[in-house]
């Protein structure tokens, strides 16, 4: 019956007498639209109504190209951005999702009881996806700060698959800071173990909560996750022995929370962690005395030498390696050195990155502006600004009074002279 | 546009044509939902064997077409989608998971000889031999990166060439390295790498940071 009525009122702009051609083309090219977004809108429902009848590979698939060809920018958080997540990590098609999470959300569906927000309007040329993508227009599913959540935790998870380390803290940083009204919720304290799990990492070391977390849910977090807390102070004080026996004495807890893999990738990553940390104390060391400062008990200067070389040519140590004639023991790790990477090279990654950023400051600004006009045209602001109008008002016509209390002066004085 | 269905002709055309990586990477993914399709119907009794070729083939070329993207952790997540059944008893799969853990593991002699040393059906051989020259180029701008000074024997296994010509300092693997600027000393036997600088697809915008300034004075504003 929806759907039915939907295609009445769409069609309904088409009757209009003594259309010229081209007026006419558009109007049917504006159905046609019309009617794709409506049935992507009906598609995504039905997805998000009944998740079991679909395969999770199709489901992804389809709920991603449906998505894009809805609202290209996927600038509005809908109840179909974590059926896609929960899908592509159900199907392990992470990378599926990342059209979708690279994305930049600056917007809720708008509320209901606002011009913009009806469907007959769905057929309308729209500039952005935040005028059609109401409550009302049934593109998303009530959503619920769970939900909201949810989407940033699974999302952490799809970066973390790809290892994409600093897109997963970003993703992690969003739920462990949800300012939350009651309590810490248990989706935010999981987020927290893998927040600690990701920073070593990334970072090598633990890194603290973002800046407005507020101190009390930080105490939270570290009294909930205490295992993990023990594991990142062992990691930073580059102790082999002690890292992996406290991996042995917590096995439980990992395997309990799903970070069993994450654990392991941790112990693994001690030894590229520790590498970098010497970089910070010495200019640079011989394979065999690196060799005595990374591992406890004696390793070969080749497989030192082997695994070095690993670390700088996948980039994840800006250093470089001096070979000698013979001996592999001779073989020197140089931290800094002005051969590594040429200048240009720098200079090359340093202007992408900046076209990145500019890229997303261009979105974060056409998306400011949206929420500017939103919050403008929203109930709220019109009451405040109706308040503030007869206050002002109040306040002006104090004088515009005293001034007609002058009058009246006057025309007391007028008596009087009568 | 609709998609022709997935057969070997139409995979065979794929495979061997010469488009770039990321539209072979573009077409296979749109065919891995026919794929999943044809597997979730594999349990019934009218497939037999033609659709376990089929689908051995179009996973192990996906597989490569991954590798030859330098798409490691997603090349390993595909692994984790293909029929259990399939991935245990198909060599050609079995050959990807050898070369998927030699690249996981940076054991360049190890990949070499997978690419080189395992049987693989000749419709996948193009790809092979695509993938080793990728991953040949790729490795040699790492290794002229990451060394000031490098052995002429470790040089030759990064780069998958003969080691004992490597020892015997032969005059043509010299030359691979030489002709792309690096130096040799035969004083000291040892190779100098000069740094290879990959510049970006995209030409670089000059006016980027004055752009980046505008948007920021905007706002500002």
């Amino acid at each position: 019956m929806t759907l039915l009525s939907d295609i009445i009122s769409a069609s309904a702009n088409l009757h209009s007498n003594h259309l010229p051609s081209d007026e006419y083309d558009r109007r049917i090219r504006d159905l046609v639209e019309y009617f794709r977004r409506l049935q992507t809108t009906k598609a995504l429902d039905s997805f998000a109504n009944d998740e079991s009848c679909l395969n999770p590979l199709l489901g992804a698939t389809l709920v991603k190209g449906a998505m894009l060809r809805l609202d290209p920018s996927c600038a509005v958080f809908t109840s179909s951005h974590l059926l896609l997540v929960r899908l592509c990590l159900q199907a392990k098609a992470y990378s599926c999702a990342l059209p979708v999470l690279n994305k930049q959300i600056c917007h809720f569906p708008i509320s209901q009881g606002r011009p913009s927000s009806d469907p007959s309007v769905l057929c309308a040329d729209h500039s952005s996806g935040v005028s059609f993508m109401t409550e009302a227009s049934g593109v998303s599913a009530k959503l619920s700060y769970r939900d909201y959540l949810q989407y940033f935790l699974y999302g952490g998870m799809v970066y973390m698959a790809l290892k994409e380390w600093r897109n997963a803290l970003h993703f992690l940083g969003i739920v462990i800071s949800t300012p939350g009204a009651s309590s810490v919720s248990l989706i935010m304290v999981e987020a927290y173990k893998k927040w600690v799990l990701v920073g070593l990492l990334e970072n090598g070391r633990l890194c603290p909560p973002p800046s407005i977390t507020t101190p009390h849910v930080v105490k939270v977090y570290q009294s909930l996750a205490r295992p993990y807390i023990i594991l990142a102070h062992a990691f930073e004080r580059g102790d082999l022995k002690r890292l992996n026996a406290e991996v042995d004495a917590a096995k439980g807890v990992w395997c309990a929370d799903n970070n069993l893999g994450l654990v392991s990738q941790v112990v693994g990553a001690f030894f590229s962690q520790t590498v970098i940390k010497l970089g910070k104390t010495f200019a640079a060391l011989t394979m065999a005395d690196l060799s005595k400062q990374v591992f406890p008990s004696p390793v070969c200067a080749e497989v030192t030498g082997s695994a070095v070389s690993s670390l700088i040519m996948s980039s994840a140590l800006n250093a470089t390696l001096v070979e000698t004639k013979d001996h592999a023991e001779a073989s020197m790790l140089r931290f800094s050195s002005i051969h590594s990477l040429p200048q240009l090279s720098r200079e090359l990654d340093l202007q992408s990155q900046l076209k990145q950023e500019m890229k997303l400051m261009g979105t974060l600004v056409i998306n400011l502006g949206e929420t500017n006009n939103n919050l403008g045209l929203s109930d709220e602001y019109v009451d405040s600004v109706h308040k503030g109008q007869v206050w002002s008002g109040s306040s002006e016509v104090n004088p515009i009074v005293g001034g007609e209390a002058g009058l009246e002066m006057d025309e007391d004085l007028m008596g009087d002279m009568s | 546009m609709e998609l022709p269905p997935l057969t070997m002709e139409q995979l065979s055309q794929l495979v061997t044509s010469n488009a770039p990586p990321s539209q072979l990477f573009e077409a296979l993914s749109r065919y891995e939902l026919q794929a999943c399709l044809i597997s979730t119907g594999g349990n019934s009794s009218n497939t037999g064997s033609g659709d376990s070729t089929l689908l051995s083939l179009f996973y192990s070329s996906f597989f490569l077409v991954h590798l030859l993207t330098d798409q490691v952790s997603e090349a390993r997540a595909l692994t984790k989608r293909i029929p259990e059944a399939l991935l245990q008893h198909d060599p050609s799969l079995q050959n990807c998971l050898t070369l998927l853990r030699a690249v996981w593991q940076t054991q360049h002699g190890q990949v070499y000889q997978v690419l080189r040393g395992l049987p693989w059906p000749d419709i996948l051989q193009p790809l092979v031999r695509r993938y080793e020259s990728f991953f040949q180029d790729k490795t040699l701008i790492a290794v002229s990166r990451s060394y000031e000074a490098i052995r002429l024997a470790t040089a030759a296994t990064h780069l998958g060439l003969d080691e004992q010509l490597a020892k015997q300092e032969d005059a043509n693997i010299i030359s691979n390295f030489t002709k792309c600027g690096w130096t040799w000393d035969p004083e000291s036997k040892l190779l100098h790498p000069k740094p290879i600088v990959v510049s970006p697809a995209e030409p670089q915008s000059s006016n980027g940071i004055r752009k980046a300034m505008e948007i920021l004075g905007t706002r500002a504003g």
